[in-house]
């Protein structure tokens, strides 16, 4: 035998049907909402219409994106250290992206250096 | 409990690349930071109460990360309920319950015609109002459903209630909005 769905079921069904796009009166009529309940669906789009959600201050975003990086970092040692050979391998990894960066700083310094030159000595 | 009719997790695939590459998280965290903090500025109503509470969420989600599997829930809630657990922290921390002054909440911007957004942002404002004096588990369900969209088994599982629980508290908090405004629209 199937239960007839509570006034709070049938309000719930028609909450979605509004959340997914539907108008008021064709999400209350697949619903089979009777009047009372209809106010209170009304109410529901209303406050999907009027709230939302405020944005993170961008200077907070990127606060939190620095404090989480780090975590990331750590946790790809702790990674490595779970296994000895993960840790050759991360070492590899990372002299690598050392010797890059050094080579990539020494190959900009050269070519400032003549303009800095110049500078020095206006 | 698992439910065969619920909708597979979007974020799936994003989860689990951050559990095997923590450097991905990065993605989910563009993706929720704005609906974690507006969460929790809904229920705190203070922007650095409301940025402390985010910042706590994000650590610890992003340390218990290996723990989440795929059981049910989706990644949004599993992370909504940690938001959930900070902010009844930082309610406790308070000792005094402050009403969340959600006149705060910036209103959008848009090139439409002047008076008619003047009186749409009056009456989110009145909503607003009304909804800073829903009771904390009526506000909850608000701001989960109507603000950040959650599906009603999102919420049970962010609440830890059951569906129904959350579908009856859905309703006594429209009814109790409709009693708030009708009793501000006498007033004045």
């Amino acid at each position: 035998m199937s239960r007839q769905p509570s006034a709070a079921e049938r309000l719930d069904r028609a909450v979605d049907g509004v959340l997914d796009g539907q108008s008021v009166p064709v999400a209350a009529a697949a619903a089979g909402l009777d009047p009372t309940v209809r106010v209170l669906l009304g109410m529901a789009a209303d406050l999907r219409a009027s709230l939302h959600v405020p944005l993170a201050s961008p200077h907070f975003e990127a606060r939190l994106g620095t404090r989480l990086a780090p975590t990331a970092s750590r946790d790809a040692l702790g990674w490595a250290l779970r296994h000895p050979r993960r840790l050759i391998v991360t070492g590899a990894v990372g002299s690598a992206v050392g010797v890059g960066v050094t080579a990539y700083a020494v190959w900009r310094s050269s070519r400032r250096a003549p303009g800095a030159h110049r500078l020095l000595h206006r | 409990m698992i439910s065969s009719d619920r909708p597979p997790d979007p974020d799936l695939a994003d989860v689990r690349a951050a559990q095997a590459d923590r450097a991905a998280f990065a993605t989910l965290y563009r993706r929720y930071l704005d609906p974690i903090y507006g969460y929790c500025f809904y229920l705190l109503g203070d922007h650095h109460d409301a940025e402390d509470a985010t910042e706590r969420t994000f650590l610890a989600a992003m340390s218990a990360l290996d723990r989440f599997r795929d059981t049910g829930s989706t990644f949004r809630s599993w992370l909504f309920r940690i938001a959930h657990n900070q902010l009844a922290n930082a309610l406790r921390s308070r000792r005094r319950h402050r009403s969340a002054s959600l006149d705060l909440v910036p209103e959008r911007v848009a090139a439409e015609d002047p008076a008619r957004l003047a009186g749409e942002a009056e009456d989110a404002r009145r909503l607003q109002r009304a909804v800073s004096r829903l009771s904390g588990d009526r506000r909850q369900v608000v701001v989960l459903r109507f603000v950040e969209g959650l599906a009603t088994h999102e919420i049970a599982d962010v609440l830890d209630r059951s569906e129904g629980a959350v579908r009856v508290l859905q309703h006594r908090a429209l009814r109790d909005l409709a009693q708030l405004l009708a009793e501000d629209a006498h007033r004045a």
